[in-house]
């Protein structure tokens, strides 16, 4: 794994200053190869839309960026970052400028949206956290972040009591108080209806747009990957089988990831 | 189609599908439509098992129908003696109550706040194996002493008084509550820790803002439970003279002096019940 990347002079080099660069990533599960010699690159500000089928390897991509699965490589880098290099401490500090969105929110129910979107900064809360409090730098932060998703309103609300549209949109605060320099969705959209759909993955470019944080996610929706994102990367059995603009995402193209039962909202649009 | 067609005609759902389609056998169809069954072998054994215990308990406790049938009068006796209550020391009484709910306040503060910090020890999803297996069964050890026997170890210890009983309610609070705590915080939701340390989130944060938040209403909830329960605990701690109204219940009942004995009865009741009905109330609203 270590020099491998010497023996591949031919294969075509993604450009070296994006945000996340990797090479030749695989994931073995005992029998099964999750993920099968990907590249991939991400640029500041883009949305990357993740497509494919249940087990394509979708959520073992998001996974391995972080190391969250045992991931081999011959390049991996966010930002400055050698991935592969890190120990244990140093992995979480690299976690920490990873933003998560997940399909289930993952909110603490019943404290406030204000307290949920402040743990996000639980990593750089310094030692007055240690008595359990947050500087008053990061409550502006936390309370500036709620209103950019049109919370602040709710600041003071427990997060059970929020619809799930609003409770992914704390999240998505919770998310940009780490600072982060990429955000990974894994199915962000699949437990709310589309109208909610649509205003959640909307937030997300605009996170990408206006913060330059550039987002991965994986959706099941084609129509939503084709309006909501820049480029779209097809993967089935933990390859990609596409890669390329979301404006050309065509049935062909679509059959190649799906397969014949290619539907997935398709026409939804 | 001719699935529904056989639906319409004979209205049974069994022949709706072919034979080879169904799940279960007719044999096991007909077994499972009945609307009493008879008990299983093991069902059979579950019952003889019972059966046997009791029979065996009634001859060896000396469990008798006469007995309890010439008591009855005697009963009613100590009954139509206790008539009327006397509260001529009802300022004892007081003073002797509000010891004893003073002793279960702090019995029952300082047993839930270490009972807390064990519980992190012997909660699956927050401490490491090996100290989970032993903290588990220091606690289950704890547990199986009971209160009085607590009370009579700390009289000795640190002689006669409430110190003695509020160091048993302590001790008896971590016994009874340190186990449940921790299962209460096994029962959070994974997912938000999962968020958290996603975020970089040391341990003691997960804790402090996952598993902590997560677990308060179902801690406060037992905290209150435990409370009520050392109350009614507290009472009778002074028959071994850890403190509180019991000692002076057992000298009433050893002088014969039944109106006091009445009167301390009835005082008990009260306190209890109004403890019970503001506990469950408070326990309604957080839930």
């Amino acid at each position: 794994m270590s020099n491998a990347h010497l023996i591949r002079p031919t294969r075509p080099t993604p450009t070296e200053s994006g945000v996340l660069v990797g090479r030749g990533l695989s994931v073995q599960y005992g029998e099964l190869k999750a993920l099968d010699n990907i590249d991939i690159n991400v640029a500041a500000g883009e949305v990357v839309a993740l497509l494919g089928h249940s087990g394509s390897g979708k959520s073992t991509l998001m996974k391995s960026l972080t190391r969250m699965a045992p991931v081999e490589a011959d390049v991996l880098r966010i930002g400055n970052t050698d991935v592969l290099g890190l120990r244990s401490q140093e992995l979480r500090s690299l976690r920490a400028q990873v933003g998560n969105i997940f399909q289930s929110f993952n909110l603490v129910p019943n404290v406030s949206a204000l307290t949920n979107v402040l743990t996000g900064g639980l990593f750089q809360a310094g030692a007055l956290n240690r008595i359990g409090l947050f500087p008053a730098r990061q409550r502006a932060r936390a309370l500036e972040l709620l209103d950019w998703v049109g919370l602040q309103n709710k600041a003071r609300q427990q997060t059970r009591t929020l619809s799930g549209g609003e409770q992914q949109r704390v999240a998505i605060a919770r998310a940009l108080m780490q600072e982060p320099s990429l955000i990974l969705a894994d199915e962000p959209v699949a437990s709310l209806d589309p109208r909610l759909a649509g205003s959640v993955l909307e937030l997300l470019q605009r996170v990408a747009v206006e913060h330059g944080t550039p987002v991965i996610v994986s959706l099941h929706v084609v129509a939503l990957a084709r309006r909501h994102s820049d480029r779209v990367i097809g993967l089935k059995s933990g390859r990609i089988v596409y890669e390329g603009p979301s404006s050309s995402l065509n049935n062909n193209v679509i059959r190649s990831i799906y397969g014949d039962e290619g539907e997935y909202g398709n026409d939804a649009d | 189609m001719t699935q529904i067609d056989d639906l319409g005609t004979s209205g049974n759902l069994a022949d709706a599908k072919s034979p080879e389609a169904r799940g279960l056998s007719q044999d096991d169809l007909n077994k499972l439509s009945r609307p009493l069954r008879a008990p299983g072998f093991s069902g059979v054994g579950v019952i003889g098992i019972l059966g046997v215990a009791v029979i065996w308990s009634l001859i060896g406790a000396d469990v008798s129908v006469d007995r309890f049938v010439t008591g009855i009068p005697r009963m009613g006796n100590f009954l139509s003696r206790l008539w009327p209550p006397n509260f001529d020391k009802i300022g004892l009484i007081i003073r002797l109550l509000v010891e004893t709910l003073q002793m279960a306040i702090i019995g029952t503060l300082i047993g839930a706040l270490l009972s807390l910090v064990l519980s992190f020890a012997a909660a699956s999803n927050i401490a490491p194996r090996w100290l989970y297996s032993s903290s588990r069964l220091v606690l289950n050890a704890l547990r199986s002493i009971p209160d009085l026997i607590l009370a009579l170890m700390f009289v000795s210890a640190v002689g006669l008084g409430p110190f003695a009983g509020i160091m048993a309610l302590v001790f008896g609070s971590i016994g009874s509550i340190a186990k449940v705590y921790a299962e209460a915080m096994e029962s959070v939701d994974a997912g938000p820790l999962r968020a958290l340390e996603s975020t970089g989130a040391s341990r003691r944060q997960v804790i402090t803002y996952g598993v902590l938040p997560q677990s308060a209403p179902l801690l406060t909830s037992y905290t209150l439970l435990l409370f009520e329960g050392n109350v009614r605990g507290a009472t009778i701690l002074g028959i071994v003279g850890a403190g509180g109204i019991g000692m002076e219940l057992t000298t009433a009942m050893r002088l014969y002096d039944y109106g006091h004995l009445l009167a301390i009865i009835i005082s008990i009741i009260v306190l209890v019940t109004v403890i019970d009905r503001l506990s469950a109330l408070i326990r309604k609203r957080i839930q």
